[in-house]
């Protein structure tokens, strides 16, 4: 495992999580532009329950269990969602734009980054879903590191970002086998794996990662896990709210989520029931651990305090009415540096 | 195996696996097994590949030919499907590598060891340049250049045709110098792209096999 003097870690709070994809976008302008990137999305969004991106990655293997490397499955490019050509030239300058419509060029497609977009579970009216952000999850015991036979991957010791040195990697894609989040992608062009790089340039300028400061729900939260003065120690620590995705991948996640709590059921009277969750309790458990449900209870009486007019830091920390204490030491402004392209 | 001699081997000729100059000369069957599972270097490779065959192919064809100069290899083995592109993330080119000792006792099943290189001479289905590689134990691999080895691949009838080239001696430190007058070694590995074949995961002909290089004939007088 390698050793780290500081680890950073991002804390996301599915309750204020809208879905707008904002972040996904800030990522993709910022990282992933260029050739053989296009149908790389570092940030995803995805409604849970769901197939998500790629699609089934959660039975798709890799990671460790009891701290044996597991197999894993290199997910396609048609998983991930292929980046579509559409038929612009035709409908808008090609005098057919009465004819024809607006569609992909070539193949049908049969999936995508946010395929299954709102579709969730449950019967009306007591249906439910919620959003799931997804980045690299900068893993202490990274299985991609692991997997490396070239030790092109490296946790660097600053901060433990993972990263790919793509002057080491040749391209042999044993990283996204063992990767469990599948969140790394192979560029067809270059011939080199590439993922989330927890945006490292601006992170060493004290700058928070894209997708967490252009983030409009004020969701993500940015810092060091060691930093008690700071929200995400609070939150990991403190409080113990927020839970990694899938712990039993083994890989000991730096990404960490508050539980979605959701509105009460309605009975069939149409009167509130408050007996059983809207979301089952099982599957917050398969996502997030059994811990989920002390979380849950945690927050619970939490925003029952403040709604009795009582204060609450937890809730204040969630609400982040003041919006640079949720990223810790990276708040300064990105428009105050001049970037130079390398 | 002998390299046979040439008195002029024109490269660019000899590059054609198909050229008559490798009809004249006589092949060296080598047998070639998986590598094994526990040499692989990660426990993430050998879970992938705890129940999978590791090197589908088993024989391979040898020819060499040398001037002097020049050495090239002909290599000829059976894999139904020609895999030259990576169309997607699942698949992988087929390869092939001829190995030279770099150094005296350098061991060729760790691929070399500290300051003991063994140098890789490789061509890839998806790439028009040989690789010249020179690695110093498992998972140390680094390509010194894409020039100086020459390999061209032709692929027909459920088989591959590849010659590998380079100069007898060439003017870098780690590489393996030859010479008509001293006998040396070589390996040959073979990668099925169509069974995710990459990395260590492969077939190989194991420890040195000798190889000679046949001297000119004696001036007559």
């Amino acid at each position: 495992m390698a050793k780290v003097k500081r680890q950073l870690a991002m804390m996301m709070d599915l309750n204020k999580c809208i879905g707008c994809q904002t972040c996904t976008i800030a990522c993709k302008r910022l990282w992933t532009r260029d050739e053989g990137m296009d149908y790389m999305w570092w940030n995803t969004v995805n409604t849970m329950p769901g197939a998500g991106t790629p699609r089934d990655w959660e039975e798709m293997g890799g990671g460790f269990k009891d701290g044996v490397a597991q197999a894993g499955r290199l997910p396609t490019r048609r998983e991930f969602g292929e980046a579509w050509e559409f038929n612009y030239q035709e409908v808008f300058y090609g005098g057919k734009g009465k004819d024809t419509h607006l569609k992909v060029v070539g193949d049908e497609p049969e999936w995508g980054p946010n395929w299954d977009e709102d579709q969730g579970a449950g019967e009306y009216p007591n249906a439910y879903y919620f959003y799931l952000p997804r980045i690299c999850n900068h893993c202490t015991n990274a299985a991609c590191l692991e997997a490396c036979p070239r030790k092109a991957i490296e946790k660097r010791e600053e901060d433990g970002i993972v990263v790919i040195n793509e002057d080491r990697c040749k391209g042999y894609r044993f990283c996204m086998e063992a990767c469990p989040y599948k969140k790394i992608y192979f560029n067809h062009a270059k011939n080199v794996a590439q993922k989330c790089i927890f945006c490292f340039p601006r992170v060493e300028q004290s700058v928070a990662p894209a997708c967490a400061r252009q983030c409009p729900g004020r969701l993500r939260f940015v810092g060091y896990r060691d930093d008690e003065e700071g929200p995400i120690w609070k939150l990991v620590e403190k409080w113990k709210v927020a839970l990694p995705l899938h712990p039993e991948y083994g890989t000991d996640a730096n990404v960490f989520y508050v539980p979605p709590l959701a509105p009460a059921r309605i009975d069939e009277d149409g009167n509130f029931d408050e007996s059983q969750p809207r979301i089952p309790n099982e599957y917050l458990i398969s996502l997030f651990g059994e811990e989920v449900l002390t979380s849950l209870e945690v927050l619970k009486a939490e925003m029952a305090k403040t709604r009795d007019g009582k204060t609450s830091e937890l809730m204040d920390i969630l609400i982040a009415r003041h919006w640079p204490d949720m990223f810790g030491d990276f708040t300064r402004d990105p428009a105050t540096i001049k970037w130079v392209e390398a | 195996m002998k390299a046979h001699y040439l008195a002029k081997l024109d490269l660019d000729a000899a590059l054609d696996p198909q050229a008559k100059l490798w009809q004249d000369v006589g092949a060296t069957s080598l047998k070639l097994d998986g590598t094994p599972l526990g040499l692989q270097p990660t426990g993430a490779i050998r879970a992938a590949w705890a129940d999978k065959q590791i090197g589908l192919v088993d024989n391979v064809g040898v020819k060499a030919v040398h001037d002097g100069q020049n050495l090239a290899f002909h290599l000829v083995w059976r894999d139904a499907t020609e895999n030259r592109n990576t169309v997607d993330n699942t698949s992988f080119p087929d390869a092939a590598a001829v190995f030279l000792p770099a150094a005296a006792g350098a061991p060729v099943i760790t691929m070399g060891a500290p300051n003991l290189p063994v140098n890789a001479w490789y061509w890839r289905a998806d790439d028009l340049r040989g690789h010249h590689v020179v690695a110093e134990g498992i998972g140390t691999t680094d390509t010194i250049d894409y020039k100086t080895v020459r390999a061209r691949g032709f692929w027909s009838q459920d088989h591959w045709h590849v010659v590998i080239a380079r100069a007898l001696r060439v003017d870098s430190p780690r590489v393996a110098q030859l010479d008509a007058s001293i006998s040396s070694g070589f390996s040959v590995a073979i990668w099925d792209g169509s069974n995710g074949e990459r990395a260590g995961i492969k077939s190989f002909s194991g420890d040195w096999q000798a190889l000679k290089l046949g001297a000119a004939p004696a001036a007559r007088t």
